[in-house]
């Protein structure tokens, strides 16, 4: 789509919803958008447990970010928001962290009790988010402005949801239909950011539509002048989404929405030819888009039916020229498509005591530059959940969940959790669980050659395939016997369990705690090898395999306070530990050594030095203080966010954390918003991230210095309902 | 860039200090003695060998490359030695996993060769940790080479430190490989 179609298609919805909204004025009166409302948890409902349950009947950690703390963020990022939470850390993939001042290559996704991003689920509405680049999406995929709410579940809820929910699940809820509504909003942010959001609501009859559309811009950053170009390079993206729920009759519910993201990235950087400096610039242009039907049939007062269609598509395209002569430098390409209809049951009218079951089936199809052809797979699923309630104060919760691929072997994965109601204002839960995460494409399908130092990586249903026509084109030497790699390299899925156990307290009503303490164990985890013979130059052929195990343990504490009816304070920390056990067996038999990378001297890494994996903070912490006026006028809040160092990367020849040399220092983000509200149906905000300006061009690219924000948020039916 | 250049620059430092260290050692009595040395190959997996002499503790122009007068070989990251499909001598290797200190004696037995370009002593990748984010090739501690040399003396060795030559502007051109070695001239397999 042409940038020109997209500000067109943009201009008339905006447009639309002006015109809607001056028309609406006579017809609608203004209401308590609920801006400053106090919730209490029975009031928060979320659906990721695949029935529509209040939060406090959850028998499994949760969290929800509600949309009125996304407003008083002020912020347009969803990963800002979701790394202000309580245990899910901003993470780099473990591919590759930042090169020099440039931002990695994969991204950076959010880290959930101590798994690397590729292990959360992410979920827009229930459904999965397709497009991973090596494990990472790009959560800029999702216009803020168009998030109803987001609930967090941690722990494994593969029994729900199938693969990639190891660590847990990250479903993102979009504004649904709400009367007769439009609203605009424009950001403003520091590198030339612009945000403008528009969003319509109509109710007619039987009938209720919601669409948005939203552009978003910014001109990158440079953390550092002395290298070529900047640290990160500028893009646009637009968003547009649909959703229509028709009431059928009293018994049937249509709804159906439809989201489209498009974003063009800019590049520009160096490369070496002939060992030579090259400018090169480009882009990459990024589609995503989906379509969700879901018809809710209730059959009788204890049998509901859900049926469900999504289809998603995800394409990614990039081209680089170089700037001298404009010739074609670097192309590269991603492509998927997933159609998946599900069908789902729920038995029982009981608060806690339902059942639900379900049956789906995935077809997907994935083609990329650096896969040999295009991949097809089949998945058939089946899952069911049954609560009971005993005494009206145990409630047990037993799932499960069946997925055949075409790909990999049957899997299996049970849940159980406890809740348990010890006193009118203390629940106990536990539960436990296993989760698995399919191989990603890349270690399967992967067939690409390093042109610079010339080594190859074979995924490892390309490594028969790879090695014969390595050797058949002279590649690898004829005398090589690779018969022992041509038969069946499919990789398995790695394997998790997941044991979660806490409680939530309210003291006074006006005071929450929650606790949980949490043990993953993951198995079978994929890791690249070194095949026993080279290539004909000399250099190395590798190929996945499942060999490593890792346990993440920790916990982590929530307490939100109301101090008043102005003030409330929330403040959360985790505290994680995560390591490898075959590292750990390898210190405790005097196996792992290290080399000082000043001194050259070699020795035994002790138990006490190993710092687990890379990229974990043993201690993460956040505080927040909210002020709302009696009037309910002004608003104004600071939130502090802390990191504990964490491992970066390998300085003494051992590939592991074990000197004090590669861990990132300790830092606080510190981060402020003020807003005003007028009666005519406007509101004021402006704010401030990372106020104390930290910053490390090397090893955190992706934190700019201090930003500022502005917004201007209107609702138009409100603002002309009062000029009348 | 700034830091491979800044980590080249510690790590010359290092070898100065090793060096003038080991020079200051009294070597009359002792029959081996433990030396510092350091080897530049072209970042190219198409270049020629740059090959290295035990015995000599010196670079051999590659003009040699049919003769015994070297004892092993690199190219980016390729280890040959001068035996089989690469040279006329007899030069073999094990890799141990042991600290370099710790090793006393040299097997007797035991030792791979080049037998075929593909099939070679020390395989290619098997030494170093690539890190993607600073593309270095860092050699694994805890290892050490055990060379027999083409003259059939034995050689210990550990690799100290691969890093990036300086150089101006972006291009990665040369690797500087740094390691110590003890040469045994008596011709037993003590060190």
């Amino acid at each position: 789509m042409s940038a020109l179609v997209k500000s067109i298609l943009f201009s008339f919805v905006l447009i639309s919803i002006l015109f809607t909204g001056i028309n609406a004025y006579s017809q609608y009166v203004a209401k308590d958008t609920g801006f400053n409302k106090v919730y209490t948890i029975d009031e928060i409902t979320v659906s990721t447990t695949r029935t529509i349950k209040s939060i406090g009947d959850i028998p499994v950690p949760i969290q929800v970010i509600s949309k009125k703390f996304i407003q008083q963020s002020g912020s347009q990022k969803l990963i800002d928001i979701l790394q202000q939470q309580t245990g899910l850390i901003l993470s780099d993939n473990p591919l590759g962290q930042s090169l020099q001042g440039y931002p990695n290559p994969f991204g950076s996704g959010i880290q959930m009790q101590g798994l690397d991003p590729a292990y959360t689920l992410i979920l827009v509405d229930g459904e999965p988010l397709t497009g991973r680049n090596a494990g990472i999406l790009n959560l800029g995929r999702i216009a803020v402005g168009n998030i109803k709410q987001v609930e967090i579940i941690k722990g494994p809820a593969t029994s729900l949801y199938g693969s990639d929910a190891l660590a847990g699940v990250i479903n993102i809820i979009t504004e649904k239909p709400t009367g007769n509504n439009s609203l605009l909003q424009v950001h403003q942010s520091s590198n030339k950011t612009w945000d403008f959001s528009a969003s319509q609501s109509f109710k007619k009859d039987k009938t209720a539509i919601q669409i948005f559309a939203n552009r978003y811009s910014s001109s990158g950053y440079d953390l550092d002048k002395t290298i070529y170009g900047q640290t990160t390079d500028p893009f646009r993206n637009y968003s547009f989404a649909g959703n229509i729920q028709y009431n059928l009759n009293a018994t049937t519910q249509l709804q159906t929405s439809a989201r489209l993201f498009t974003q063009k990235q800019f590049n520009n950087y160096l490369v070496y030819t002939a060992n030579q400096p090259q400018a090169v610039e480009g882009s990459s242009i990024e589609t995503d888009w989906s379509f969700n039907n879901q018809l809710h049939y209730k059959i009788s007062k204890k049998l509901k039916l859900i049926s469900r269609l999504y289809i998603t598509g995800y394409k990614d395209n990039a081209e680089v020229f170089m700037m001298s002569n404009k010739q074609l430098f670097d192309k590269s390409y991603m492509q998927q498509f997933l159609l998946k209809p599900e069908i789902q049951v729920e038995i029982g009218d009981k608060r806690n005591q339902k059942l639900i079951a379900g049956a789906g089936y995935n077809f997907e199809t994935v083609e990329a530059n650096r896969y040999p052809d295009k991949k097809r797979f089949n998945a058939f699923y089946i899952f069911s959940q049954k609560e009971w309630m005993l005494y009206n104060k145990l409630n047990i919760t037993i799932g499960g969940r069946l997925d055949k691929h075409s790909l990999y072997k049957l899997q299996f994965n049970p849940k159980l959790a406890l809740a348990y109601k010890a006193a009118p204002h203390l629940t106990i839960n536990a539960s436990i669980g296993t989760g698995f995460k399919a191989p990603d494409f890349r270690q399967q399908f992967l067939f690409f050659t390093n042109s610079l130092v010339g080594y190859t990586l074979l995924g490892a249903n390309e490594l028969a395939n790879g090695l014969i026509q390595l050797q058949q084109q002279g590649q690898i030497d004829p005398s090589v016997n690779i018969t022992p790699y041509l038969g069946n390299n499919t990789l398995s899925p790695e394997k998790s369990i997941g044991i979660n156990i806490g409680g939530r307290y309210l003291l006074h009503n006006k005071t929450t705690f929650t606790l949980n303490i949490f043990r993953n164990d993951i198995n079978n985890l994929i890791d690249r090898y070194n095949l026993p013979f080279s290539k004909t130059n000399g250099q190395a052929i590798f190929s996945y395999i499942n060999i490593n195990n890792v346990f993440t343990q920790g916990l982590d504490i929530n307490i939100n306070h109301r101090l008043n009816n102005l003030f409330s304070i929330n403040a959360g920390y985790q505290y994680l530990e995560a390591k490898d056990k075959d590292v750990i067996k390898k210190i405790k038999d005097g196996k792992m050594v290290k080399r000082d990378p000043v001194t050259f001297v070699s020795s035994y890494v002790t138990s006490k030095e190993y710092g687990g994996l890379f990229n974990r903070s043993k201690h993460t912490a956040n505080l927040q203080l909210f002020y709302n006026s009696n009037n309910k006028k002004w608003g104004a809040n600071i939130r502090a966010n802390y990191r504990g160092r964490f491992g970066y990367s390998d300085i003494n020849g051992n590939n592991i954390l074990d000197d004090g040399r590669e861990y990132v220092k300790a830092y606080v983000l510190l981060n402020a918003a003020i807003s005003k509200s007028f009666k005519q149906g406007f509101e004021i905000q402006a704010g401030a991230e990372n106020i104390l300006n930290h910053k490390d061009k090397n090893k955190l690219p992706n934190l700019p210095g201090i930003t500022y924000l502005v917004n201007l948020n209107i609702n138009l039916n409100q603002l002309f309902t009062k000029q009348l | 860039m700034k830091k491979m250049i800044q980590a080249g620059m510690i790590a010359a430092t290092a070898i100065v200090i090793t060096l003038s260290s080991c020079s200051k050692d009294p070597v009359n009595e002792i029959t081996t003695v433990e030396k510092t040395d350091s080897l530049v190959v072209n970042f190219s997996n198409s270049s020629s060998f740059a090959f290295f002499n035990f015995k000599n503790g010196a670079v051999v122009a590659n003009t040699d490359s049919a003769t015994t007068k070297w004892d092993f070989g690199l190219r980016l990251t390729t280890f040959i030695l001068n035996s089989g499909a690469y040279g006329p001598g007899n030069a073999g290797a094990i890799l141990q996993n042991n600290i370099y200190s710790s090793v006393t004696a040299a097997p007797t037995t035991g030792y791979a060769y080049d037998t075929t370009t593909s099939q070679k002593a020390i395989k290619d990748g098997s030494w170093y940790d690539y890190n993607p984010t600073t593309h270095s090739f860092a050699p694994k501690a805890g290892q050490t080479f055990i060379f027999r040399t083409a003259d059939n003396h034995f050689v210990k060795m550990e690799l100290l430190a691969v890093d990036y030559a300086p150089f101006v502007g972006p291009v990665p051109s040369q690797l500087i490989y740094r390691f110590r070695y003890t040469y045994q001239a008596n011709g037993s397999v003590s060190f």
